[in-house]
């Protein structure tokens, strides 16, 4: 199966508690077990979750919205996304709260139901179109029934609908040598013959969410719990495939993302041969990441996939796309293709460590 | 390593992770909680199926709802319209029933009366037939009585010119046996038929009334105050002039016993009255030595007569011109007065006073009573006097003609009264009765008009009635309780007026 498939397919298991404030019958309802969309949001998750509590609600107009041990959680991130950045040891099932009245005007914009999140799909998709091809006539001159259909295809999680509207918008792809390499002849030229004339882009849109710890840890359950948004900064920035360079590693475009955060790789690269010890503390914190981690220390610098550090301060602990962790070698113009959001975004989950 | 094996080796492992991770999260959960939620699902959805079932059959029921309510609504119209058109049939059939009856009815009536109407009819026609055969027998009778008749009216014709025949011979028969008689001169006979013949032709002759005697007071009049010395008739009516002691003439209806006309303008007690022959003027004479002459027609005085000096106790009026009045007064005078001229054109004086005067039929000559009781006759035109007679031995109160003027009555004093014929002056009758005594100087007594009756009042009130041809009282009439001062009889035969000294005037009839 192809990546998209297994992207489109993916569902994270919810739990779903009702929050005690809404609760008015005895005894209190159990809580309701969803399969959600990674590529969907959770207010299109409202008409299955209210059956299961509608009886029990107090009298009143109910405005949705979620929370996770406390957080609100914004209703304009994917599903998927929110599970990564917020459990960075899945919790399946993932447990958070649903409340229907007290809607938290302070911290999360209104959301008005489905149209609401669509219209937001819809800007997003505005926007990465603008990012790859300059402009975005091809979404806004779409048709009322193309969007629809978009929409549902979205919703509905069919990603045949998808496929098939979506290349009417004639977005352009990122040219991947790779794609073509790695994937099976069968698929190539499958690939090939569905996009006879793609444009191809330079640029990625990226969101990336980066979530600052200050203490370090060793295992994914030690990182405390996320309480509140500030911990979690949001850089929206595309990337820029250089032309030159052959192969544009993920470990490139986090570079060109967060620069700060790879100042010292000359000093490291320098280091490596000297200090041991943080050799070891490397190692060690690379096993945790899970990231087969092939050292190379010696021949291409550029493609080292070393845990990064701004000297002793900052080092990403965690990089989440679509619930995997990517090796850093990954060329990101297969990332690109194969990981992104129905919204042409790529939603980039990233842990780091900041000693304050 | 190479650059693609490292990529490669990524790509690879990329994909084991995404694998592996939907092994973990949907891989495992989905059958659970798919199935846990089925139920819920498919419950709601089944709820919402239901309901938008029964919503679709509910809109449905409601469509055919509205529909047959609309047909229904129509068919109620329908059905009160019909039932309206029902009642409405009904009722004209009922109507019909009705007049149908009824018709039935006129129509068996009128069989009825046409059946009768039929033998009616049959009746007449034989009826008629019948009649029509007895016209014709009465046509045939008809027929034969003219001819009889014809025939009798000419026998008849005959008859009648034999009788005229047989009269004309009687008639000449008649006429010889008269003329014998006349030859034989039996003249006196023949005389009374000429006379009768002759008063039958004289003038006034169709005025001549047969007098009764009368018996009964008809009327009683208190007519004039203190006395009533002189009463007339007009000439032929019925119509009583009255002159009194009041200065009124008064003129009465003896009819009705009403007033008529009231003459004033007299300045004393009238003592005598004379009217024109034309019973157009009234004379009177009146105590204050005038004469007053009114006309009647209109009431007022015409002529007032002067020249007397004393009292004018006696009047009378030509009966023939009406011109020539003569009157006599105590001043031993006797006038005679020219109406026309207005003035006296004869006056002859004579020691005796004259107390009554009357005119004769001719108008020449007037015939005197004196208070010496002599009755004188004179000439007007001349004045020169006639002839005189001694008529009575007391004072002669009246004087008054025969209808005929051949016979002249006087009254005396000495309660006589004398009937004297006017050319010889012989004394023609005498009457007299017990208890009849003359009243006054003036007392008036009067003849009937059929010269048959003489009348006379008396002091004691009493009237008494003498018939000339049979020379006796005939009949007393009591009335007045005063002496009766003047008697008159109406031209017409009856009444008969007398006046007493109270003034009350009596009508005999």
């Amino acid at each position: 199966m192809e990546a998209p498939k297994y992207v489109w397919e993916g569902a994270i298991p919810l739990q779903i508690h009702l929050h005690e404030s809404q609760v008015t019958t005895l005894p209190p309802p159990p809580p309701a077990l969803i399969l959600a969309p990674r590529i969907g949001y959770l207010p299109l998750l409202a008409p299955l979750i209210k059956p299961y509590f509608s009886s029990t609600l107090p009298p009143g107009v109910d405005t949705i919205w979620f929370d996770c041990n406390g957080l609100p959680l914004k209703w304009y991130i994917p599903t998927g996304v929110l599970f990564d950045l917020l459990c960075p040891e899945p919790e399946r099932p993932w447990n958070i709260t649903v409340h229907f009245r007290g809607y938290p005007g302070n911290v999360l914009i209104p959301c008005e139901g489905e149209d609401s999140v669509k219209w937001s799909f819809i800007n997003s998709l505005k926007e990465a179109a603008y990012i790859m091809n300059g402009n975005c006539k091809n979404v806004m001159n779409m048709s009322q029934s193309d969007q629809l259909e978009l929409w549902h295809s979205v919703m509905n999680g069919n990603l045949e609908a998808y496929q098939r509207v979506s290349s009417k918008l004639k977005l352009a792809t990122v040219d991947d040598e790779y794609a073509s390499l790695c994937l099976q002849k069968s698929q190539q030229s499958v690939i090939e013959t569905d996009l006879p004339a793609q444009a191809k882009t330079g640029r990625v849109p990226v969101r990336l969410y980066v979530l600052s710890v200050s203490k370090d840890f060793d295992d994914l359950d030690e990182i405390p719990r996320v309480d509140s948004w500030e911990k979690i900064s949001y850089i929206n920035r595309p990337v820029e495939i250089r032309k030159e360079d052959k192969c544009f590693t993920l470990h490139d475009a986090l570079k060109i993302l967060l620069p700060e955060l790879f100042l010292d790789e000359s000093l490291m690269n320098v280091k490596l041969g000297g200090v041991d010890l943080e050799d070891a503390v490397r190692n060690s914190n690379e096993d945790v990441t899970s990231v087969k981690v092939v050292e190379d220390q010696g021949q291409n610098v550029c493609k080292q996939p070393e845990a990064c550090r701004i000297s002793s301060s900052a080092k990403i602990k965690l990089i989440r796309i679509q619930g995997i962790e990517p090796k850093l070698e990954i060329p990101f113009s297969w990332v690109a293709n194969n990981l992104l959001n129905p919204d042409y975004f790529l939603h980039v989950c990233v842990c780091v460590k900041v000693a304050q | 390593m190479s650059r693609e094996v490292l990529a490669r080796e990524a790509i690879n492992h990329a994909f084991k992770a995404l694998k592996k991770r939907h092994l973990i999260e949907e891989g495992a959960h989905a059958p659970a909680y798919i199935a846990l939620s089925r139920p819920i699902i498919s419950q709601g959805s089944e709820w919402k199926e239901k309901a938008e079932n029964l919503e679709m059959e509910l809109q449905q029921c409601y469509k055919a709802q509205s529909r047959l309510s609309e047909q229904l609504v129509v068919e109620v119209a329908e059905s009160r319209a019909l039932k309206a058109s029902l009642q409405e049939k009904e009722m004209a059939i009922a109507e019909l029933e009705k007049e149908l009856n009824q018709t039935r009815d006129e129509c068996s009536q009128l069989k009825t009366d046409l059946e009768e109407k039929i033998r009616a009819l049959e009746l007449l026609m034989v009826e008629h037939q019948e009649l029509k055969a007895q016209l014709e027998q009465m046509a045939i009778k008809a027929k034969n009585a003219e001819a009889e008749n014809k025939m009798l009216v000419d026998r008849w014709m005959l008859q009648k010119m034999q009788d005229a025949e047989r009269l004309n011979e009687a008639n000449a028969l008649y006429e010889d046996i008269i003329e014998r008689l006349k030859a034989s001169g039996l003249e006196k006979l023949a005389r009374e038929q000429v006379d009768g013949i002759v008063r039958r032709s004289e003038d006034g002759a169709e005025f001549f009334a047969e007098s009764t005697v009368p018996s009964v007071c008809s009327h009683r009049i208190n007519a004039h105050e203190g006395g009533c010395a002189s009463i007339l008739f007009e000439y032929n009516s019925g119509k009583l002039i009255s002159g009194g002691q009041d200065r009124s003439v008064k003129m009465w209806d003896t009819g009705t016993g009403s007033l008529t006309h009231n003459f004033s303008g007299c300045l004393g007690s009238v003592l005598d009255l004379a009217i024109t022959h034309d019973n157009r003027f009234v004379i009177a004479a009146s105590s204050s030595n005038n004469l007053f002459v009114w006309d009647v027609s209109s009431g007022r005085i015409r002529h007032t007569l002067t020249g007397h000096t004393d009292k004018v106790c006696a009047v009378d009026v030509s009966k023939v011109s009406s011109r020539h009045v003569v009157s006599a007064a105590y001043d031993r005078t006797i006038k005679v007065w020219d109406l026309q001229k207005g003035y006296c054109t004869n006056t002859i004086i004579f020691h005796s006073n004259c107390n009554a005067l009357c005119f004769s039929t001719d108008g020449l000559t007037i015939c005197s009573g004196h208070v010496d009781g002599n009755l004188r006759l004179w000439d007007i035109r001349t004045g020169k006097l006639l002839s005189e007679v001694a008529a009575h031995s007391l004072p002669i109160t009246s004087i008054s003609l025969s209808r005929n003027g051949n016979v002249v009555l006087t009254s005396g004093r000495d309660n006589v009264h004398n009937l004297f014929d006017v050319r010889s002056l012989e004394a023609c009758g005498t009457f007299r009765a017990t208890g009849n005594r003359v009243a006054s100087n003036w007392s008036r007594s009067c003849i009937s008009p059929d010269d048959n009756y003489i009348a006379a009042g008396s002091a004691d009130g009493s009237i008494c009635i003498w018939s000339i041809s049979k020379a006796d009282i005939v009949s007393t009439l009591k009335e007045h309780t005063a002496p009766v001062l003047s008697c008159t009889w109406s031209g017409l035969g009856k009444p008969l007026a007398s006046a007493d000294k109270n003034g009350i005037v009596c009508t005999w009839t």
